[in-house]
């Protein structure tokens, strides 16, 4: 939760993004915990011997979309920073809200 | 009807990237599209479906396609087509077509969803597909503007994640009634996230420059269907689970007042509609059961009134007091504006009167209060003075593609009528409306015409807007705990 802080109190654009990263690798990680709860070996039959501590594949499944999701998504948001770059070089988020707020 | 049901969702994606292979055919796909969600949500509607669909196993993708949805489908289908037939000689490249396509299957595609992975990833869709149409002038405005919209999305976003993953922990299944036996912070995440994308109350107040600093149509679509997506599921879950039900009534209620304070002092005619927009969603959320009916009235009224505040010749109102404007723009705004206030004959009153019938007794008072607040920011639209102007190539460029897609909105709103006529028209109704109406009007002249506030704007900062959402979760957490023990 780091990356929420960072969210709000960078003032950077840039640095507001990266910490938005941060925070999504963490839901990332977080998934991952809850997946192996009941035990590390990769549920294939036959991995873990009789006491089926298997991981649970369905929460790394469906964080994977999560995954490609939050990179296409930073990767869109970059391209709208380098575009704003052009007019506000220092890219603090006061100064660009200043000048485009009605 | 499983098939085309999964066509429903599948068509628009494919259509919106053979728009791209086919830029020559854009406008022709994007309505031959629009017209088959049509046909689906009528037939939904006409038929009483009620189909449930598990894909997959167990773990697999979980769709509902109930009256609910087809309302939904319906007021998306429409919205879609006006705004299309609405750019159609505006020159729009097929990239904005194939973008405005995606966000209608991605849309559609929350209205039928009934797991949260599903959801999750039709609501991301969606979020980006907006970015790229808020940003389409690519003016730096704009840009911000969109970034604002997809930053704020993307951290609501990841808190719903994380309710998500509790409550997979909880229930081992991502399906909405897991919510029953998660823990009230999981509930709170997943509310809190939702009501940031639907724009509900304070975590809403990225909706009105978002909406009023994009393009016509892009606003229209915002506003007609896109908040709309964020609030179904909430529906579905209010629905669905007992407790989550008063929770959402008291942010109903609270938000319907809040957008009509702001919107009654707004001087600006798209911010008005935007305030207006949360202030209309609050009236959707109040009554769960019949939100479907509300949304569509209000989808088919807000895009009209947004697609009109674009051919005005200016967008403050004092200018346009000083400055008549042509007849043939004042009556559709004229019909619009009736039917969010609830005017007889216009499927808006029915919707109304319907929602009324389904709230609880304390909400009644407050709810009432709220439509006169409605009638009175919606005089400022109807006493704009108006007369017969001669045609000039400039009026002719701000007014193209305008009657078609009104021809569309406002007859469906007429059309409407038909769902609820029996309930909804009893004497005892009708007085109730025209004397709603009537104290409205009476309020504005004698007290709003004149009266100037400034309210403050500051909230509307994005740190405020991200951190507001912490101020929410923590309010919400409270709430569903205490329901929960209650």
């Amino acid at each position: 939760m780091f990356g929420f802080f960072g969210i709000i109190l960078k003032k950077n654009l840039m640095m507001k993004i990266i910490s938005m990263d941060v925070m999504s690798t963490g839901v990332i990680a977080y998934y991952v915990l809850i997946a192996s709860r009941d035990g590390f070996f990769t549920p294939i039959i036959g991995n873990a011997g009789d006491n089926g501590t298997y991981a649970d594949p369905v929460p790394q499944a469906v964080i994977l979309t999560a995954i490609v999701i939050g990179f296409s998504v930073q990767a869109l948001m970059l391209v709208g920073v380098m575009k704003l770059a052009r007019d506000n070089p220092t890219l603090e988020t006061d100064e660009i809200e200043k000048n485009n707020t009605p | 009807m499983t098939n085309i049901t999964i066509a429903l969702i599948a068509l628009p994606m494919c259509m919106g990237f053979s728009i791209y292979l086919l830029p020559k055919l854009d406008r022709y796909l994007a309505i031959f599209t629009a017209l088959c969600s049509l046909a689906y949500g009528l037939q939904v509607l006409l038929n009483d479906t009620d189909l449930s669909i598990q894909l997959l196993d167990n773990f697999g993708v979980q769709l509902l396609v109930d009256q609910q949805s087809g309302y939904f489908i319906l007021t998306n289908a429409l919205v879609t087509t006006a705004v299309v037939f609405y750019c159609w000689n505006r020159g729009k490249s097929a990239f904005f077509y194939a973008q405005a396509i995606i966000l209608h299957g991605s849309v559609n595609a929350t209205f039928v969803c009934q797991d949260f992975i599903s959801i999750y990833v039709a609501l991301e869709v969606l979020g980006i597909a907006v970015f790229l149409l808020i940003s389409y002038p690519r003016s730096d405005r704009s840009i911000w503007i969109a970034l604002r919209y997809l930053f704020v999305s993307n951290t609501a976003m990841l808190f719903y994640l994380i309710g998500v993953g509790l409550v997979y922990q909880a229930a081992h299944s991502f399906a909405f009634s897991g919510l029953r036996v998660s823990p009230p912070e999981a509930i709170a995440l997943i509310l809190m996230a939702l009501l940031v994308k639907g724009g509900v109350f304070v975590s809403g107040l990225w909706l009105p420059l978002t909406h009023s600093e994009s393009e016509t149509p892009v606003s229209a679509l915002l506003s007609g269907v896109v908040v709309k997506a964020g609030v179904f599921p909430l529906i579905r879950c209010a629905l669905i689970v007992p407790e989550i039900d008063p929770v959402l009534r008291i942010f109903g209620i609270s938000t319907a007042i809040f957008g009509v304070v702001y919107a009654v002092f707004q001087k600006d005619t798209k911010l008005t509609l935007a305030f207006s927009t949360i202030s209309q969603l609050g009236f959707v959320l109040a009554a769960p059961v019949v939100a479907g009916f509300y949304a569509l009235t209000h989808g088919l009224v807000k895009s009209a009134l947004f697609l009109i505040a674009g051919s005005l010749p200016s967008r403050s109102f004092k200018q346009l007091q000083s400055q008549p404007i042509n007849t043939s723009v004042w009556i559709p705004l004229l019909i619009a504006s009736l039917s969010v206030s609830g005017f007889p004959l216009l499927a808006g009153f029915g919707a109304k009167m319907v929602t009324f019938k389904n709230l609880l007794s304390w909400q009644d008072i407050i709810l009432n209060i709220a439509a006169i607040g409605t009638t009175i920011y919606f005089a400022k639209f109807i006493f704009i003075p108006h007369t017969q102007l001669p045609e000039t190539p400039e009026t002719e460029a701000k007014q193209r593609g305008l009657l078609p897609a009104m021809v569309i909105l406002l007859g469906g709103l007429i059309l409407a009528n038909f769902f609820y006529y029996q309930s909804a028209y009893t004497i005892d109704n009708i007085v109730k409306s025209l004397v709603t109406i009537g104290s409205g009007w009476l309020a504005y002249f004698v007290l709003f015409k004149n009266w100037e506030v400034n309210l403050s704007r500051n909230w509307e900062k994005l740190e405020h807007i991200i951190g507001g959402m912490t101020i929410m979760l923590t309010v919400m957490f409270w709430f569903v705990f205490a329901v929960s023990i209650a």
